[in-house]
């Protein structure tokens, strides 16, 4: 493309018209005719434009006639050229512009649909963050109920446990008493009755302070009040006192058959394997009613430990199988369970490195297998 | 860039005066136009303005013809100074092989000088050319006013620039005009003489450049 300040030839600022007319007109004021052409011609003159020859001036009567007439033509091709060099650099400069305009059009472009990619980033990103503030608000909510739980049991084992003691020695030192007294009273029909009653009350209490603290017991290894938060756990016996616990809650109506096989110890958060497996007992107990039975097995093997427990109960109907592990669902009235039992126990079994898997039948039962590593992070 | 044809032995040169708004840079053309007298020279073209204010630009052709038989042009051309104009500036710009910075010394002015000395140096680096590289003088105008800045202050300032010492002018009494235009000749001249070897070939040397193209009515005063 031309420059707007190339020097412009004869044909960029006239038509043929144009030049036609002009020489027309010139030669009108001559005494003889002038032609105006872009070659040299004899006897012609320059016309001149910006120090450039731009086409020549023939004709007319002599010699100054055609100086004069060429002068004419320069004068008139000044203005011609103001215009025609005004529109050529506004022509350049809004083309410049224009391109402008489309590079920026362009960029803009480009950069919104990296605004964009970024804001569905961002979307992204803002779910997985609430996924993790949704499961660390479970999690707080899950610990500070173990930890009330806790101390609840730490209280409890304080408190009972001292008079217990005592109340458990003193009758057994109250026994002997009454056998020392039994050759020194006179040996009567009501004596014997009153002595053999005696012994018998006082049997009956020893058995029913054993019965107190091993219940604390079993307390404290639920809570783990004497346990660091990891530890290796012995899960057969963490299964036991949540079996103690589940009879305790149903006044030991349950029938529970337990076939429990020789484990390892395993690394994990005790309290919390113990909660997991009371909340699997405690679905089993309430699943089986008054007539059912729960089975709860437990064996090793080279992948790890697997405890298995299984009810005959009602068994969990197809309509809401997909929803059992959603935190806060539940099916019992409101009151008695938050709905997390479930939850809770398949995010401790993940934490511990494991599996749990579900399998129920409506109206034939449930049975709930849990997979443990016998070495964590293996 | 010069603008060579070997087959018309032409050798087309563009000096383009730049600056703020109502710094004098269309007074310093007329002033040359009607100053200088050089062999040859074209008529001022002012290109349509408002309000006295230059709108596209203003242009003036000035030449030499060498013993050689060189045709050396020198077009001389103004921007419009005022912000708008930009993309007019931008097009004027490109393709120069000399600038004259015309400033102005009045005090209020100075923000706007630097404001145009910066548009000045983008707009060469868009157009492909290099301030500290393209031959340019810078000429504090309007020295005729109350309130400029005092000239040992500004060559001071100036001092470690490739553009001192600067040229101190008073376009619209015609003072300095062309001994600024003097100063560009001589800093063209060492461009266009390394690529071009006008002394060697055609006969042009320094100060035949410089006198034949700024000679003025006055005299042979180069």
């Amino acid at each position: 493309m031309r420059n707007f300040e190339d020097d412009p030839a004869l044909a960029d600022l006239l038509t043929p018209n144009q030049i036609q007319r002009l020489s027309e007109g010139l030669s009108a004021l001559c005494r003889e005719p002038v032609l105006i052409t872009e070659q040299r011609l004899n006897e012609s003159v320059p016309v001149e434009f910006n120090l450039e020859t731009i086409g020549w001036l023939s004709g007319g009567a002599s010699a100054s006639e055609r100086e004069a007439a060429a002068g004419l033509v320069s004068f008139l091709m000044l203005f011609v050229a103001k215009y025609r060099l005004a529109a050529n650099l506004h022509h350049d400069t809004t083309e410049a512009s224009y391109a402008e305009l489309q590079r920026q059009n362009a960029a803009l472009k480009a950069s919104e649909a990296r605004y964009r990619e970024l804001s569905d980033q961002l979307q992204q990103q803002v779910d997985e963050q609430v996924a993790v503030i949704r499961q660390t608000q479970q999690e707080l909510y899950e610990s500070a109920r173990l930890r009330s739980v806790g101390h609840l049991a730490a209280g409890v084992a304080h408190e009972i446990n001292n008079p217990v003691g005592f109340i458990s020695s003193n009758l057994r030192v109250a026994r002997d008493y009454v056998d020392n007294l039994e050759p020194l009273l006179p040996d009567t029909a009501d004596n014997r009755d009153m002595l053999g009653d005696f012994s018998d009350l006082l049997s009956e209490s020893i058995e029913g302070t054993d019965r107190i603290a091993r219940i604390v017991a079993d307390l404290k290894t639920f809570a783990s009040i004497d346990q660091a938060d990891n530890a290796l756990c012995d899960l057969n016996s963490l299964l036991l006192s949540a079996i103690h616990l589940v009879q305790t809650e149903y006044d030991h109506n349950l029938t529970i058959i337990e076939s429990l096989g020789e484990l390892p110890r395993i690394p994990g958060h005790p309290s919390r394997l113990s909660q997991t497996l009371f909340n699997l007992l405690d679905n089993a107990a309430q699943a089986i009613g008054n007539d059912g039975r729960i089975l709860v097995r437990t064996q090793a093997d080279d992948a790890g430990i697997q405890v298995t427990i299984q009810d005959n109960g009602c068994g969990i109907p197809d309509s809401i199988r997909s929803q059992v592990f959603d935190a806060f669902f539940t099916t019992r009235p409101v009151g008695s369970g938050a709905g997390l039992g479930l939850t809770v126990a398949r995010d401790t079994v993940h934490a511990h490195g494991g599996q749990l898997t579900l399998d129920s039948q409506e109206e034939a039962g449930t049975r709930v297998i849990l997979v443990l590593p016998a070495k964590q992070g293996a | 860039m010069p603008d060579f044809s070997p087959e018309d032995n032409k050798l087309a040169l563009k000096v383009v005066f730049y600056g703020p708004a109502l710094s004098g840079k269309t007074t310093n053309l007329m002033q040359l136009h009607s100053l200088l007298n050089p062999e040859r020279k074209g008529e001022l073209m002012v290109l349509e303005t408002r309000d006295d204010r230059t709108l596209f630009f203003d242009m003036l052709p000035i030449g030499l013809r060498s013993r050689s038989g060189l045709d050396l042009r020198l077009k001389l051309y103004t921007v419009p100074g005022q912000v708008q104009h930009d993309s007019t500036r931008k097009a004027v710009l490109s393709r120069a092989d000399g600038v004259v910075f015309v400033a102005d010394s009045q005090i209020a002015q100075q923000d706007n000088n630097a404001i145009a000395f910066g548009n000045l140096e983008d707009n060469l680096d868009k157009v492909g050319l290099d301030i500290d590289t393209v031959p340019m003088v810078v000429q504090f105008n309007k020295r005729d006013l109350p309130n400029v800045v005092e000239e040992t202050e500004l060559q001071g300032r100036w001092a470690g620039t490739p553009w001192a010492p600067l040229s101190m002018a008073s376009a619209l009494k015609g003072e300095g005009v062309i001994e600024t235009f003097r100063v560009l000749l001589d800093r063209l001249y060492t461009v266009i003489d390394s690529e071009f070897d006008l002394a060697g070939r055609h006969d042009i040397d320094r100060t035949t450049f410089i006198r034949r193209l700024s000679a003025s009515h006055g005299g042979d005063d180069a």
